[in-house]
């Protein structure tokens, strides 16, 4: 995942972090057409193109949530339009099963969704992008409830860009 | 019992001697009062080690594989077992000519300290084993658990943050040993995931993350095949509840996808390897 900017986690200007996984035959195609057409959607949104939504790994998804996103969405083809025929049927019980697993180790159903828009759907892409933006916007960041542990997220997050987060920390105790 | 120790030593002293197979599988006693450890018998004169009793905990289809090489491998089976040897058939790790197999009734076995029966024979539904060539002793009257998922409902009837304490608490615990791939029959991957190193899936730190990463991304990965043995839980060295994430996701498919139990046939058709075009149409 790319390092995008600072991580803002005081109430006031935090914003969601959203990572959206779009296959390249429709979802993408979708975004793309709500750009020509000047449709306005949240800017949280951070699109990934992926071949095919069966394409999306489960551990992409838990990994983004542990490495800094709030929110993760995946969008492929309507059931039965696949580029590849059967790629989001799979995808469909792998993270039917996924999302549920998410809500018992206990995330916010919020956080997580999946939805297919075709290429023709840019309505329904900014509508999906608006509404998931508001769900997550709504819980809050993910850090305080699923406890990123601060070694792994912050450290790996942050060491590359910044220096001053975990050093600050050692020379205030010191 | 012993009757069973003495047919089971009998039985297969005579297949290594017509050498009908090139191994036995099965336990021996181990060094302390009512502990066993699994034994492996390499030539005929081993198999007057063999015991057969209430403390053999180990589930030991997977040495197996370890031992194809050497020919045609003798196991002594109970449910589990033979649950664990047709899922490693279906997964293609060996044939069923391969494996000979001793079948044993099983009378559930016991926890080494308490001397009480073991958490994971308490939900098993299938003391016999589901394939056997030679069956030592009289099959017994199955007990079917009353709830096949009590594990899970103990967790999912809690509230959201309740069970995210009870996971994070348990992660934080786990010293990622790999205990439970290693005993596990579904984790027959040749290069796991997690040693994948230089793709990165898992870092090297021990902390929450890390770990948690590590036990939901094994458990999804087994979770359309795993037989519900419980060998994990039962491997794990620090006692973390991996059974109540193994049957939530074993609940959840066959709920969405269908009944099923996986290992008791060869051609089971695994819920996450297939589809239907029926299916709940739960995404928008």
């Amino acid at each position: 995942m790319p390092v995008v900017d600072e991580k803002k986690t005081t109430e006031e200007e935090w914003e969601p972090r959203i990572l959206a996984f779009a296959c390249n035959w429709c979802t993408y195609a979708g975004a793309d057409l709500a750009g020509l057409n000047r449709m306005k959607y949240p800017a949280n949104i951070r699109l990934l193109r992926v071949p095919c939504s069966g394409r999306v790994n489960p551990q992409y998804v838990l990994e983004a949530l542990q490495k800094g996103c709030d929110g993760v969405l995946v969008c492929g083809c309507h059931p039965g339009d696949c580029h590849y025929s059967t790629g989001n049927y799979y995808a469909k019980r792998r993270l039917m099963i996924f999302k549920r697993f998410l809500e018992y180790v206990g995330l916010e159903p919020e956080r997580f969704n999946v939805k297919w828009i075709s290429a023709s759907e840019a309505g329904r892409f900014r509508d999906t992008v608006k509404e998931f933006t508001e769900g997550v916007r709504k819980v809050g960041p993910l850090k305080e409830s699923f406890t990123l542990a601060p070694s792994a997220g912050d450290k790996l997050f942050g060491a590359h860009n910044e220096s001053e987060a975990p050093a600050s920390e050692e020379g205030g105790a010191a | 019992m012993s009757d069973i120790t003495t047919t089971l030593r009998e039985r297969a002293r005579a297949l290594m001697e017509d050498g009908t197979i090139a191994a036995f599988i099965g336990w021996e006693a181990g060094r302390f009062e009512r502990q066993t450890t699994p034994l492996i018998c390499l030539d005929a004169a081993d198999t007057d080690r063999l015991i057969f009793d209430e403390y053999c905990v180990n589930t030991t289809a997977k040495y197996v594989r370890d031992l194809k090489q050497r020919g045609r491998i003798g196991v002594a089976v109970r449910g589990c077992d033979s649950r664990a040897i047709n899922r490693m058939i279906e997964d293609n790790q060996f044939k069923r000519e391969d494996v000979y197999l001793l079948g044993i009734p099983c009378p559930q076995m016991n926890d080494r300290k308490t001397g009480t029966v073991l958490n994971k024979c308490q939900d098993c539904a299938h003391r016999n084993p589901v394939t056997y060539d030679e069956l030592l002793g009289e099959a017994m009257e199955e007990t079917a658990p009353q709830d096949r998922y009590a594990r899970a409902h103990l967790v999912s009837g809690l509230d959201r943050i309740a069970r995210q304490n009870i996971f994070n608490m348990a992660f934080e615990r786990c010293i990622r040993c790999y205990a439970c791939r290693d005993v596990c029959p579904c984790c027959t991957c040749r290069t796991c995931f997690v040693d994948q190193r230089n793709v990165g899936w898992l870092g090297k730190q021990d902390n929450l993350s890390e770990n948690r990463f590590y036990g939901m991304i094994r458990a999804f990965h087994i979770s359309d095949r795993c037989i519900e043995c419980g060998e994990c839980e039962r491997a794990c060295p620090m006692d973390l509840p991996l059974m109540a994430i193994n049957k939530k996701l074993v609940e959840d498919m066959n709920t969405l996808f269908g009944e099923y139990e996986s290992g008791m046939t060869t051609d089971n058709e695994d819920a996450l390897r297939s589809f239907s075009k029926t299916d709940l149409e739960e995404f928008e």
